[in-house]
């Protein structure tokens, strides 16, 4: 896959929510929706639609209970260095995106790069998600995803340092891949048809919340990646670890 | 008419998902009446899963998950292809796929057990890999596992007793993929509502449980407790104060939060909640098992949900107990079956507000549950309702039948009886595929 290919795709992400260029991502945390922003809140600002057509509940109003241990092994940062996942996972709350940079399905990985695009705008609107959060996009197709691949694929959804970290993941081949998906349960298989033009793999669409003790708190689907909840769920652990800070 | 697009980006979501929006309607068959988290099987079902109660001096006596093949022109089409025993008999009852639908998860609801079939590595051979027997213990106190419902990474299962009275009081409780227990909700009741609105007639009970993601809602329905349903039916029947301990509720929670938001009164233990799935449809059909009823469950412009009764299913004074209802994938029909009188029924739902009954058959001399393909062309039932409830004699006819529906008339294209089988009581339907993996 050439790297004009692999922008392409990342712009994919942008369009299949609409936001090439991030425009408009930035209009609607201003609050082009008609309603005022709420500072504490800037990811209100984005409104309902017609597949999340509801108000998100109060942060800290409910709990995120604990669904197991985050999965750990060995992975490649898009600079190339061998890291430990749980390591790269340390010291913030993240956001953990399965994809393969050249699934062209708008309704799958470009959708879900596409919502942490428009989780790292709101990011920049709020200091207190810039410190705290963190974007993983991890690639489960190592053959074609190199490190070299997953910093193009980058450059093309993150080319600004503001607000949220976002990094870029993939893994040196199959065998370093498959205890992580396991761990994780993601489950991905391989297409009847290789010559498919959507790509090679089948897959579920998947976002993970990870909390900053390695622990999985929340499981999106499609049906779920609505950028206001997820920060919902994102300030529930915030508030959750205040009030252990605080010993309450 | 929803669009195709639609459904399949809420139901699993798969890569797949563009090109599959572009095969015709009719190539899709799954079952319509599942987790919108599911990946749906794509062209014709393959096997029927039937989750069957052991009977005693019957074969082997054991509840097994008898797999059927449904593959026209295959040499077993309509036969018994395999059979997987689980032990012992736990009142086989219901169960469901997890997200990726590589297991099955069949509850036993005398005492708890669950059992975890792998569907997926030979789907037309289902293997037990794992029993769960500390339900009770791990989800403080629920009995009788019932509904199980896919989320995303987990198992949304919907209990029907609790291990202090064995009354109707119980939860949903929360499973990991991988078999362990997240969390216990307990379903509001009039000491303890949590919140809901209207909480001063909320009884606590439970039955199924469905969501609607796009409002962010779920709905819970309620039935009876182990002292009621693992009693004799006709001494129950007998007994005033046993038919005092039915559901009368319906409750709306919020989805996300798993907080229950409102408790509506729906006299007459409400039973199958079916979502409508239309994209703008925010609507859902349960059926009353005591009163005959069939409700609405709806939302207004200002938000407000409400459930309302629409319709009587046959003569509610003959008492026929609706036990399942099915919707089609147009929300045009749902079929409702009828345990007294065996009869399967289809009303028109065009109007949500005004179901009309268009067409009715006798299955069998008892009827419960049913199931019918995305494209509508094909609808199996089943026989049995509780080991304890189930007819007697000559009366007890144990059978899944296939049917094909033309629009008009369901045609029977094949039958198993599972008393000559020696099988058991044949009760939950799940549709399996091996296309769905490979």
């Amino acid at each position: 896959m050439t790297i004009v290919a692999i922008v392409r795709n990342a712009s994919i992400a942008l369009f299949a929510l609409g936001i090439a260029g991030g425009g408009t991502v930035m209009a609607a945390v201003a609050g082009d929706h008609g309603s005022a922003p709420r500072t504490d809140r800037p990811e209100l600002s984005l409104g309902r639609s017609e597949q999340f057509d509801f108000d998100p509940p109060e942060p800290g109003s409910y709990s995120l209970p604990i669904i197991k241990d985050a999965g750990d092994g060995d992975v490649l940062t898009a600079d190339g260095r061998s890291r430990r996942l749980r390591d790269v996972l340390a010291g913030r709350i993240s956001l953990v995106s399965f994809i393969y940079t050249s699934c062209a399905d708008p309704a799958a990985c470009p959708l879900a790069s596409g919502v942490l695009y428009r989780i790292k705008a709101v990011s920049k609107q709020d200091p207190l998600l810039a410190e705290n959060l963190r974007l993983v996009t991890f690639s489960f197709d190592p053959e074609r995803d190199t490190p070299t691949v997953m910093a193009s694929y980058g450059k093309g959804l993150a080319p600004d340092v503001d607000g949220a970290e976002w990094i870029f993941l993939t893994t040196a081949g199959p065998a370093a891949l498959q205890p992580i998906l396991a761990d994780y349960g993601q489950r991905v298989d391989r297409k009847r048809d290789p010559d498919d033009p959507l790509g090679p793999l089948a897959h579920l669409v998947r976002v993970f919340l990870v909390d900053r003790g390695g622990r999985l708190r929340n499981i999106y689907s499609f049906d779920q990646l609505d950028p206001r909840l997820v920060l919902t769920d994102v300030r529930t652990l915030l508030l959750e670890e205040a009030a252990v800070a605080a010993g309450k | 008419m929803h669009s195709p697009r639609f459904l399949l980006a809420t139901s699993g979501s798969i890569c797949l998902a563009v090109a599959l929006a572009l095969a015709p309607a009719s190539a899709r068959a799954d079952e319509t009446c599942q987790s919108p988290y599911l990946p749906k099987i794509t062209g014709q079902e393959e096997f029927v899963y039937v989750w069957t109660l052991g009977v005693e001096g019957l074969g082997d006596g054991e509840d097994k998950l008898v797999t059927i093949d449904a593959r026209p022109g295959s040499k077993t089409y309509g036969k018994v292809v395999h059979t997987a025993s689980v032990g012992g008999r736990f009142e086989a009852h219901h169960g469901g796929f997890n997200d990726d639908r590589s297991q099955l998860w069949l509850g036993g609801l005398d005492t708890s057990e669950i059992f975890v079939f792998d569907v997926r590595t030979d789907p037309g051979r289902p293997r037990l890999v794992k029993t769960i027997r500390d339900f009770t213990r791990a989800s403080g106190g629920v009995v009788g596992p019932h509904g199980i419902y896919a989320l995303p990474g987990r198992l949304l299962i919907s209990g029907l007793s609790n291990d202090r009275d064995h009354g109707g009081r119980t939860a949903l409780v929360e499973y990991s993929n991988e078999g362990k227990h997240i969390a216990t909700h307990w379903n509001p009741t009039s000491d303890k509502p949590f919140g809901a609105a209207r909480g001063e007639v909320a009884d606590g009970y439970g039955y199924d449980v469905r969501v609607l993601p796009r409002k962010n809602v779920m709905l819970s329905s309620s039935f009876t407790g182990w002292s009621n349903y693992m009693m004799d039916f006709g001494k129950m029947l007998q007994d005033p104060e046993a038919m005092k301990r039915f559901g009368q509720t319906v409750v709306l929670w919020n989805l996300h939060t798993r907080q229950p938001r409102e408790v509506f009164q729906v006299p007459g233990a409400p039973l199958e909640i079916r979502w409508a799935l239309g994209p703008t449809h925010d609507y859902a059909f349960t059926a009353a098992a005591l009163t005959s009823k069939l409700w609405l469950v709806h939302v207004d412009r200002d938000e407000k949900w409400h459930a309302t009764a629409v319709a009587d299913i046959g003569d509610p004074e003959q008492i026929p107990l609706p036990v399942d209802i099915s919707i089609s994938a147009d929300d045009r029909l749902l079929w409702v079956t009828t345990f007294m009188d065996g009869k399967a029924r289809a009303f028109d739902i065009s109007d949500p507000f005004h179901p009309r009954q268009t067409y009715e058959k006798e299955i069998g001399r008892q009827l419960n549950m049913v199931s019918q393909s995305w494209d509508g062309a094909r609808v199996y039932f089943t026989s049995s309702l509780l080991a304890n409830w189930d007819k007697k004699g000559d009366d007890n006819e144990q059978f899944l039948k296939a049917y094909a529906w033309n629009g008009k008339e369901l045609d029977q294209a094949f039958a198993v009886d599972f008393n000559a089988e020696k099988l058991g009581r044949p009760h939950l339907m799940r549709f399996g595929s091996a296309s769905l993996y490979r």
